[in-house]
């Protein structure tokens, strides 16, 4: 075959079945087409100027930048739940953002400056998630002054950026107290069930860190208030990103007699309800509802230690839009101001005994009343 | 028998490719992998939805990425703007000549190893020990001195430290491969795991910033890392460290091409039983050769602890497994690595600014640059295999008394 028409039949088959793609621009309205006049995507003489995108209405209550943690979008936690705060200033306050995905820890304080020294358009305040982008921050906030941050997990002492730490250990306190509850009785629904005689307990962890300690600390010390019997083997898989240990460890801790294995490992505790499935037992997942994320593991998920970290993203873009940003404050959201908060399985929730929901229930109120203390490091 | 024989062509075509050749050859795989980069983004801003503001037309169809700008961005983004006028000596530039610095050494130690013949995929583990040793024992002499004279001792003894537990970490594969016959590939990976675990350990317990959330060393006074020189301070860029990475690329390609103990290497790795016949101490050659591999990639992991972070942290970017590819692409000549790594950090460095500037997916990014790496480094590649394959005799058998350097590169 001639191959210029072989060429040519090609490009006109690629671009006609382009167009057949179902993405593309949405909205119709074609007037403002700028056919580019150069038909290739060769030369960039025509440089950087081609997103000259209008501003829609009167442009967007605020501009965010959001420098998410390494894990990076879709890890069904804690990135994802920064995302959904961010996505709910966007619907309710109009807000736009802009997103950045590091991948390693060099990259925060290149993303960070970035975001800082933009002038088009000016980011009236960049989230940064995470505990470990806290060093680079302090530089950077010392370098552009005139820039609101907000930090999560974290504190950077500094006039420009306002800091959000989680009580963790007073959820982990409330899912200690629950598992405690139910390993001492005779309890089953979904696809677990507890034997009354065997009073154990498991926590895996991800890589061990003070942050991951925390959740450790509250939970043992909430098994220990509902029961003095009942024992809590711990495990650090020492990833945040390894279902196969995860199930390893859970299995290994469901065997030796545990019940309820309550996890903070990010994807890692994704294996700790396969092990609790196929072993029969239940699991408590972390940051978000998992039983609702991960929904085919609902029938052991009891409930879920949830970090509200979209309330730390909400509110922070909240008092920007506002106007009244503060700046070097340090706010802890524990379980008064709903920042941490445990909640039950969506499945398995309504099965739970009512005697061990109240007592959960008055716990909580006897954190928040300041009448039990619970330790943030393991003892 | 015919298709044999053409690629038989080919290859001995690929191998007698001259300077300027080879020279086209990458230039134009570099643009046909923007055309078919090109494409891809065209085809997944198909694949997406967007407003009709947002979108580039092309054809007459609507595309919701351009790939103009994508590549615009990657490239010259990563340069700083220069054309554009919004070049700033704190800008993108030092990010990619920082990144640029450490492939250096990475990209040098696997290099060396492989013109040895020995596979080194243990530079990430010898950078990692190098990284630890380097903090703790400059976090230790820095108290001892401080201000000017701090930083003319402290940063000199950092690298040597790096350099002096990277190429022990080295050694032991070298001596396990010399001695006990075990495979070099599997040890280093192997190493590479007991690194990372060693380290994190240590991290995490005994020697732990007791302020830091995060599993790190206790930060390094500003004295003890690398000052700025002229530019690049906001972005934990020193161009002593980049000066220290031009100066080991010569003198690595100095060594191999000009002295005693590089001719030992490289007869090693063209063909051990020849070389060993005509009086190389096998064993020797792979326990130095690797010692020194070694050596390069803990002098990396200085730089990353002494420039980028001032401390040791735990989850050490792959910089080291970076520098296999950097290798790959420079096809091992020690000079060729420098070029490999400033494209590697363009990439690297690009991807951010193509993040930060458009709606592609990071993921996305991650394709276009692996199709340039893939594309510029498949004739060099092909070249290597052709070598081995194609007989042609003259080339490879280099003498005593040929000229070294000249046409025998590899």
């Amino acid at each position: 075959m001639d191959r210029r028409t072989f060429v040519k039949a090609t490009g006109v088959a690629g671009i006609a079945g382009l167009a057949g793609c179902s993405g593309g621009p949405t909205g119709g309205s074609d007037d403002d087409t700028e056919t580019e006049a150069s038909g290739g995507d060769g030369s960039g003489d025509s440089g950087g100027e081609e997103t000259t995108t209008e501003p829609s209405d009167d442009g967007p209550a605020a501009n965010i930048g959001m420098v998410y943690a390494t894990g990076g979008l879709g890890d069904g936690s804690f990135n994802d739940q920064a995302q959904q705060g961010a996505f709910e200033a966007e619907e309710e306050l109009g807000i736009s953002f802009n997103e950045a995905q590091p991948d390693e820890v060099s990259q925060f304080s290149t993303f960070q400056q970035q975001f800082a020294g933009s002038s088009d358009p000016n980011y009236d305040l960049v989230c940064c998630i995470g505990f470990l982008q806290a060093d680079a921050l302090s530089e950077t906030a010392a370098d552009y002054p005139e820039q609101n941050f907000m930090l999560v997990d974290a504190a950077v002492d500094a006039a420009n950026v306002d800091n959000y730490v989680f009580a963790e250990h007073e959820g982990s306190y409330l899912a200690g107290l629950m598992a405690s509850l139910l390993t001492t009785r005779d309890f089953s629904a979904g696809a677990g069930s507890t034997a009354g005689d065997s009073t154990n307990v498991g926590f895996v962890g991800g890589v061990e860190s003070d942050l991951i300690r925390k959740f450790e600390a509250g939970f043992v010390a909430g098994v220990n208030a509902g029961s003095d019997d009942v024992d809590v083997s711990t495990n650090y898989t020492g990833s945040f990103n390894d279902p196969a240990a995860g199930k390893e460890a859970a299995t290994a801790m469901y065997n030796s007699g545990a019940d309820i294995v309550y996890h903070a490992a990010g994807n890692t505790g994704t294996g700790v309800f396969q092990a609790a499935q196929e072993q029969e037992r239940f699991a408590i997942g972390v940051d978000r509802d998992q039983s609702i994320t991960k929904p085919s593991y609902a029938d052991v998920i009891l409930g879920s230690m949830v970090k509200r970290v979209d309330t730390a993203v909400y509110t922070s873009i909240e008092s920007v839009v506002e106007g009244n940003f503060e700046g070097g404050d340090t706010i802890e959201l524990g379980l008064d101001q709903e920042g941490v908060a445990l909640v039950y399985g969506d499945q398995l929730g309504s099965e739970i005994p009512d005697e061990v929901a109240d007592e959960v229930a008055t716990a909580r109120e006897d954190i928040i009343a300041g009448d039990i203390d619970v330790p943030s490091t393991p003892q | 028998m015919r298709v044999p024989d053409r690629i038989q062509t080919v290859l001995e075509r690929l191998v007698g490719a001259s300077a300027t050749e080879r020279i086209l050859i990458s230039t134009a795989a570099l643009v046909l992998s923007i055309l078919v980069g090109a494409v891809l983004v065209l085809v997944a801003g198909r694949m997406t939805t967007c407003t009709a503001s947002e979108a580039v037309y092309y054809f007459g169809t609507g595309f919701c990425y351009d790939p103009v700008v994508v590549f615009d961005r990657l490239f010259l983004g990563a340069l700083g703007d220069p054309f554009s006028g919004g070049w700033s000596p704190d800008g993108q530039f030092s990010v990619t000549l920082r990144e640029t610095t450490l492939l250096l050494f990475t990209g040098l130690s696997v290099a060396l190893a492989f013109r040895a013949g020995i596979f080194n995929i243990g530079t990430q583990g010898q950078m990692v020990v190098g990284g630890m040793a380097t903090a703790l024992l400059v976090l230790w002499a820095s108290s001892l001195v401080s201000g000017v004279v701090g930083t003319f001792l402290l940063v000199p003894f950092g690298v040597l430290v790096g350099a002096v537990f990277g190429g022990l970490y080295g050694a032991i594969p070298g001596l396990l491969k010399a001695y006990a016959d075990a495979n070099e590939v599997i040890t280093t990976i192997m190493l590479n795991f007991i690194a990372t675990g060693i380290t994190l350990y240590l991290v995490s317990g005994a020697f732990k910033d007791p302020n830091s959330a995060a599993n790190q060393t206790v930060p390094l006074p500003d004295y003890a890392q690398f000052p700025t020189v002229l530019f690049g301070g906001r972005q934990d860029f020193s161009l002593v460290a980049l000066a220290f990475g031009v100066v080991a690329v010569g003198a690595l390609y100095y060594l191999l091409e000009h002295t005693a103990f590089g001719y030992d290497v490289r007869t090693s790795g063209i063909q051990p039983d020849a070389a060993e016949y005509g009086g190389v101490d096998a064993a020797r050659t792979i326990v130095a050769s690797l010692t020194l591999s070694g050596a390069l990639g803990g002098v990396a992991g200085a730089m990353y602890v002494m420039m980028i972070l001032g401390s040791f942290q735990s989850g050490v970017p792959s910089y080291g497994f970076d520098g296999i590819t950097v290798s790959i692409l420079a096809g091992n000549n020690p000079l060729g690595v420098g070029f490999a790594a400033l494209l590697f950090g363009v990439l690297k460095s690009g991807t951010t600014v193509v993040q930060f500037a458009t709606d592609v997916p990071p993921q996305l990014v991650g394709v276009l640059r692996g199709l340039i790496i893939l594309f510029v480094a498949m004739p060099e590649f092909f070249r290597l295999v052709g070598k081995r394959v194609t007989d042609t005799g003259s080339k490879v058998v280099a003498t005593d008394g040929g000229t070294p350097g000249g046409e025998a590169d590899e």
